[in-house]
């Protein structure tokens, strides 16, 4: 017979400090030192662009030893095993000091609501030699029986094979005792000492690592197929992590695309609206529109949204058809909807009619959008096939080309805050601040689309003009950030 | 099939043949084949409820990995219930679910099942159409179940109403099953049973 736990193992002489976010060896100290003290305040950072980030791409080694340091903390403050500590920190999303705090006022609460003491003390055990396992009802004698906290005894192999099942289901920290109504769960420790094939071990510590992390606010697994590596940040916010590893960029908050400026709840509800009414829009998937003046059909075939019509050259907008010149001053007229004032006094009728156009003002611009990022990455691939040419012909080198690139990945980046602008706009109430919000956002839609426009053209384009034209648009991009960007 | 699950079937028939539910006829288990792997279960309707009086079979399967894991039990008896479903017996209950421990028996799930019998959870439906009328009309909810034990478990509640309403449809060439679950559907509405049943 043998009790699992042990609540006064490695009773250490003085207490160890302990802080919720101390993980000194990720510190970005670093980073700081290669920089001139004087050089520090322009620097920095945080200050002046909106979506900066500070956070770590961890291997699994690098994880293990993070969260350790944790658990021999806990382990080592509250003198129990480094397995119970595992137990408190899961349910605690490993807040230390909230732990702590919780244990010197009420260490039996603490330990009974964490799962890792029965509610009721366990009736004394019986001193018979021989016990019938309530699970396989082999009689056996006592020594090959075992018990969590609760007392409640089964024999080895039924632990073993209780183990087995659960792990083949892909459960872990969460397996508990197999009594009937007893919640008590089975720490890692407990687990391992019965566990003898190398294979299940080892499939039970892959588990319980997921768990670890998925149960740690300051960690990610990186969303890339495949991709092992786990993104650590102090920062619990709705910020772009990039993963060094697969590249895979994402919200470090919720895990999805990164879709800034709209908050994740929003992006969330958008894109669960736009599946669930995902036959409604299919019709605005056209690739094709006529051209609003000799009304010839028109293909489109890059990203950007100024069209050009081969037939007549006349110039419009993608989006609503508008003439092209009188476009570009009343831009805004296009990205914005406008509500009926009155919408309220009319009937449920006109009333649906109405949430429906809304809808699909705003999902046509987000659905064109992320098109037009499609599109323009094929043009892309174009362009260096031309430039691989004229460098294969010796007009100018691959590094003369350069600047082409960093134009089309600054397009991009632009053209995915506008795309996740729509979003936003669809759920802003109506009033100054969204008026000034699509005030911003028409402005930043007409330097993407010239910027677009100018790419295309790039071998027309001299550089200096499509380096302006790039500064501008950022220049929008962060202005729109820093103003709504709110995490 | 696994050593642990026939010898444990073999020792939980031979404990609920002997227990005083069975003594008092409220619950009952069959074997079915030599292997231990499918029983046939049976339990009374609880006293002071709609399912009084009648008597539900149950059909048992029982997996390799039990009593690791829960046996997979259903209705074979049609009944009308927020957590059974009215169309395959499916039952929604917590402990033939995550719930389940290996110390629990054939004997638990049988008296568990009797207890939901007693005690429905219309907020964790397993047929949403009954759950829907059990919260927003409970009178009709028990005269419908009653119905159903008379009918399928042979219940001692003859509703010469229901039986007339059944009687019309089937003379209009519905199936009389098909024409009781319409009606149960509709509260014993019987334009809107024949509507749904036409369209
Ligand atoms: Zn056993
Ligand atoms: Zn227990
Ligand atoms: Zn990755
Ligand atoms: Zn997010
Ligand atoms: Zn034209
Ligand atoms: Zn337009």
């Amino acid at each position: 017979m043998e009790n699992a736990i042990n609540l006064s193992s490695q009773a250490p002489e003085s207490d160890m400090e302990c802080s919720d976010n101390d993980n000194d060896c990720f510190d970005d100290d670093d980073y700081y030192n290669i920089v001139d003290d004087s050089e520090i305040e322009q620097i920095d950072p945080s200050k002046t662009d909106p979506e900066n980030f500070k956070y770590d791409c961890l291997g699994e080694e690098q994880v293990e030893r993070l969260l350790n340091e944790t658990v021999e903390c806990l382990s080592y403050n509250l003198k129990i095993t480094p397995s119970l500590a595992k137990v408190l920190l899961l349910s605690h999303q490993w807040r230390v000091n909230k732990i702590i705090e919780k244990f010197r006022k009420d260490a039996s609460e603490l330990l009974i609501s964490s799962r890792i003491k029965p509610p009721v003390t366990p009736p004394s055990l019986s001193l018979s030699r021989y016990i019938t396992c309530p699970v396989c009802v082999v009689v056996q004698p006592a020594e090959k029986f075992f018990s969590l906290s609760c007392s409640h005894m089964f024999c080895k192999d039924c632990w073993v094979t209780h183990f087995e099942v659960q792990i083949n289901q892909g459960i872990s920290t969460a397996i508990s005792c197999m009594a009937r109504d007893c919640v008590v769960l089975a720490p890692e420790d407990f687990v391992l000492k019965h566990l003898s094939r190398p294979s299940m071990r080892e499939k039970y510590q892959q588990f319980t690592f997921q768990d670890y992390v998925k149960s740690h606010p300051e960690l990610r697994f990186c969303p890339g197929p495949n991709c092992p590596i786990v993104v650590h940040s102090t920062e619990i916010r709705a910020k772009r992590a990039t993963c060094s590893n697969c590249k895979t960029a994402f919200c470090f908050q919720c895990g999805m695309d990164y879709h800034a400026p709209t908050e994740c709840s929003i992006i969330k509800k958008w894109l669960t609206k736009c599946a669930d009414d995902s036959e409604t829009a299919n019709y605005i998937s056209a690739h094709t529109k006529d051209c609003p003046k000799c009304h010839i059909c028109i293909e489109k075939n890059g990203g950007c949204n100024h069209m050009q019509c081969y037939n007549c050259k006349h110039d419009f907008c993608w989006m609503c058809l508008g003439d092209w010149k009188s476009h570009g001053s009343e831009y805004y007229e296009c990205s914005r909807y406008r509500e009926n004032p009155n919408i309220a006094h009319e009937s449920a009728h006109t009333q649906a009619r109405e949430a429906l156009k809304k809808y699909l003002h705003y999902y046509e611009r987000w659905e064109n959008h992320s098109k037009s990022l499609k599109l323009e990455e094929q043009t892309l691939e174009k362009l260096r096939a031309r430039i691989n040419q004229k460098v294969m012909a010796g007009v100018g080198t691959w590094i003369d080309w350069q600047y082409l690139f960093t134009a089309a990945s600054l397009l991009a980046k632009c053209r995915y805050t506008l795309q996740y602008t729509y979003p936003y706009a669809y759920y802003m109430d109506v009033g100054p601040r969204k008026e000034l919000f699509e005030y911003q956002q028409a402005q930043l839609e007409a330097e993407i689309e010239n910027l677009s426009w100018k790419i295309e053209r790039a071998e027309t384009t001299d550089r200096g003009d499509l380096e302006n034209q790039m500064d501008i648009a950022e220049k929008r991009r962060t202005t729109l950030l820093k103003d709504f960007l709110d995490v | 099939m696994a050593n642990i699950a026939a010898q444990r079937i073999r020792r939980e028939f031979k404990e609920v043949i002997k227990s005083e539910e069975v003594a008092k006829c409220a619950i009952k288990v069959e074997l079915l084949n030599d292997s231990y792997t499918e029983l046939k279960g049976e339990i009374t309707g609880p006293p002071d409820t709609a399912y009084e009086g009648g008597t539900f079979v149950l059909e048992i399967k029982v997996p390799e990995t039990y009593p690791f894991n829960p046996p997979k039990v259903r209705f074979i008896t049609k009944i009308w219930h927020p957590n059974i479903s009215s169309v395959t017996g499916a039952i929604c209950l917590d402990i033939l679910k995550d719930q389940w421990a290996a110390a629990m028996t054939l004997r638990t799930v049988l008296l568990s099942l009797q207890a939901l019998l007693s005690a429905a959870e219309p907020d964790d439906p397993q047929d949403a159409v009954v759950a829907k009328q059990f919260k927003e009309n409970i009178e009709m909810f028990q005269m419908t179940a009653r119905h159903w034990t008379n009918v399928y478990a042979g219940g001692p509640h003859v509703n010469k109403e229901c039986d007339d309403k059944i009687k019309r449809l089937v003379d209009m060439g519905v199936e009389e099953h098909q024409a009781r679950v319409a009606l149960s559907s509709y509260n014993w509405d019987i334009e809107r049973a024949t509507e749904q049943l036409f369209s």
